[in-house]
């Protein structure tokens, strides 16, 4: 069963439309990438799927119905406007806000210890947050996040402002959230991030889901029309290929629609002057297939205006 | 439920926390101590060990004459001289605190030259001075007339129908109506004063999208509004307790305080009014924080809004007049001055029964209406950080929604 579910959900304000048509469903123990350009609508569906907006129209389930105020405490959520009362000492906010998350207050006080010590907070327990540098209140963000063990977990953009080291221990939490069984919606645009953790996406773009799967099934899909070759001789002048670059000591061969990779093979196999050491179909970047997306919508919408 | 305590207490410890919270509640009765020590010093200054002196040229004072005081009161002795150098120099000598000269024209001017040393004369040397003299000026009438004289006028000031008495003794009790009103209006502002900057805070340390994925609008704002309202109602208690302690204190030194008494009837108004008013109140500062970017913009906002509430100090003179005019009847019915004006009316003059209960309830009426448009104007401003909503976008906010099906 589903922890989420959000089917053709629609919002506007005003005259403007936010989500027109947003479909998908992430299920318990993914990581799964909620993706788009910037204005998207990422967050407006985000606010909807927590309550926080009513849609106009559509369909949104969180653990099996309706959001209420009991399901609320099971839910840690992250926005990208992150906030904490700056006047306050860090442990004391993290403590409330994990009180009203349903935590009694000593197990609440139990808890953060481990989680502050992990993420290096625990000397700056008594600073107050607007004392705390930008990382530091994104880890503690983080811990307010997960501190009252949520069922499902909503991150927006949970990487910025952490330098590598710290990154990588997010990213190991994140993955320890998941391996605890945990459902995980994560929203971000560094796309190595989604490729290295998330199963499944969405990408939403102009407010309509664009592409919805596995991560996997999806590069796979994109892939066919380009070709990755290691060889001696001259790619350059190959029939079918519209372009053909260096990258990192092997060729990289833009196909055109019409070739094929098998009659490139054998079109290559053919000639004395070149020696083929790997041939491997290219798989896209999930980077480069976000922006074919986009680019293409966008190019398809000014055709439509035209 | 739950949650909403947690809020109201996490809002009155990290208030009541503070420094300045400290200062200002602490502020108004370290102030109040000063000011009676300073009234009970001039007013216990007096020596009782050393006389008044006096040189009666008019021939009125007869040493055998004696004021007629109730049992357990004592006067200051009189020390009587043949001339001022003589009495002048036992001044000098610190033998007596004060001097009075009764001129021989006392009688047809009424004049008398006081003399002391370096130091004012405490209150009870002109008032044990006074007795003496008004016992000496009776002396010659009946023994009745002596005791009225003796005790001079007494202004009787009643309501028509005998519900309220005013004289010279419970005098206290006439200003306990708008010692009253301020006090409560003071309570319900300075408690939407903290709801409005706590509302503001909350938009600017964009806070808010946590808040509401944990609790509901209405357990948010109630129960910060609940906690803000136990702050100043901590306040409210401390300048009460330290109030009625003067009051004993003072009652010692000053007849007047010992008349003092509770206006029941004003302060079930009091409290009748106190919800709603406060409502109505909070309802406002919640709109106007959720709709500004900043603390400073609302406080602009709020400024004049709290004007429109203590509209019915500029028509003070109006209460003592004429506490039934046509302006204070209207500044009964409106929102903003019914609290204040209400209380002030109630408690002076002979207010129609009638106009208390509609105010009450257009007052009811405002606060129900005020908080839903706050509700509305929160949801939508409080997730546009750093940006202020326009008119436009309020009266949207307010309209109301379409039937959405999800």
């Amino acid at each position: 069963m589903s922890t989420v579910l959000i089917s053709s959900v629609r919002k506007s304000f005003g005259r403007v439309e936010a989500v027109k048509d947003v479909s998908f469903e992430v299920f318990p123990g993914e990581i799964f990438g909620l993706l788009g350009p910037n204005g998207a609508g990422k967050t407006t569906t985000i606010r909807m799927m927590l309550d926080i907006f009513e849609p106009d129209g559509g369909q949104v389930s969180v653990f099996d119905g309706r959001i209420t105020e009991a399901k609320k405490q099971r839910i840690g959520y992250m926005p990208e406007d992150r906030g904490l009362y700056k006047d306050l000492q860090l442990e004391q906010t993290l403590v409330f806000l994990a009180t009203l998350k349903g935590l009694a207050e000593s197990e609440a006080k139990s808890r953060l210890e481990g989680w502050l010590k992990r993420l290096d907070l625990y000397d700056h327990r008594q600073k107050k947050i607007q004392e705390l540098s930008k990382g530091m209140q994104q880890k503690a963000q983080l811990i307010a996040t997960l501190l009252h063990d949520p069922d499902l977990i909503v991150v927006d953009e949970p990487f910025s402002g952490l330098d590598p080291v710290n990154t990588r221990l997010v990213k190991d939490i994140i993955e320890e959230q998941r391996q605890a069984g945990k459902t995980i919606i994560m929203s971000t645009h560094q796309m190595y991030q989604v490729e290295a953790l998330c199963n499944r996406i969405v990408l939403i773009d102009n407010g309509r889901t664009v592409l919805y799967g596995e991560v996997s099934k999806i590069k796979r899909d994109f892939s066919g029309n380009a070709i990755l070759l290691e060889g001696h001789g001259d790619f350059s002048q190959v029939p079918g290929v519209l372009e053909a670059r260096r990258q990192n000591g092997a060729w990289h061969l833009a196909l055109g629609s019409d070739a094929n990779p098998q009659e490139i093979f054998r079109h290559l196999a053919r000639q004395d002057d070149v020696t083929i050491e790997r041939f491997e179909i290219a798989e896209p970047s999930l980077d480069d297939i976000f922006v074919r997306v986009v680019q293409e919508g966008k190019q398809s919408r000014e055709a439509d205006h035209a | 439920m739950r949650n909403f305590w947690l809020l109201a207490r996490h809002e009155y410890r990290k208030l009541v926390g503070k420094r300045s919270f400290l200062v200002g509640t602490l502020g108004f009765p370290l102030i109040l101590m000063v000011v009676m020590a300073a009234g009970i010093f001039i007013s216990v200054r007096s020596d009782p060990n050393r006389p008044i002196g006096y040189v009666d040229h008019a021939g009125i004072i007869n040493p055998a004459v004696s004021p007629i005081i109730e049992e357990g009161e004592t006067l200051l002795a009189l020390r009587p001289f043949p001339d001022e150098a003589a009495a002048q120099e036992a001044l000098a000598n610190e033998e007596i605190q004060a001097l009075m000269v009764i001129p021989a024209g006392y009688p047809r001017n009424l004049l008398i030259k006081v003399f002391y040393w370096q130091d004012t004369p405490g209150e009870a040397v002109y008032s044990d001075f006074n007795a003496y003299l008004r016992a000496n000026l009776a002396a010659d009438y009946p023994a009745n007339l002596q005791t009225r004289l003796q005790d001079g006028s007494d202004l009787v000031v009643r309501a028509a129908d005998g519900s309220r008495e005013f004289n010279s003794q419970n005098i206290f009790n006439f200003f306990i109506p708008f010692i009253a009103a301020f006090f409560f209006v003071f309570v319900v502002m300075g408690s939407s004063g903290y709801l409005l900057q706590v509302v503001t805070d909350e938009k600017e340390n964009r806070t808010i999208e946590i808040m509401m994925t944990t609790v509901s609008p209405g357990q948010l704002i109630g129960g910060k509004a609940l906690g803000l309202l136990a702050v100043s109602l901590t306040q409210a208690a401390i300048w009460v307790a330290t109030g009625i302690v003067a009051i004993l204190i003072g009652s010692i030194f000053f007849e007047t305080l010992r008349f003092v008494s509770v206006p029941w009837s004003l302060l079930l108004v009091a409290l009748l009014f106190f919800v709603p008013a406060y409502a109505f109140i909070a309802g406002l500062m919640t709109a106007i924080g959720s709709a500004v970017s900043e603390l400073t913009q609302a406080q602009q906002i709020a400024g004049i809004l709290n004007l429109l509430f203590l509209l019915p100090f500029f028509f003070i003179a109006l209460f003592f007049t004429n506490p039934n005019s046509p302006v204070l009847v209207v500044m009964t019915f409106f929102p903003t001055t019914a609290f204040m004006t209400v209380l002030m009316r109630w408690g002076m003059s002979n207010m129609p029964v009638w106009q208390l209960v509609l105010s009450w309830l257009l007052l009811v009426g405002s606060a129900l209406g005020s908080v839903w448009v706050a509700s509305r104007v929160f949801h939508t401003g409080m997730l546009r950080y750093g940006q202020s909503l326009k008119l436009k976008d309020v009266v949207t906010a307010v309209r109301p929604r379409r039937v959405s099906g999800s």
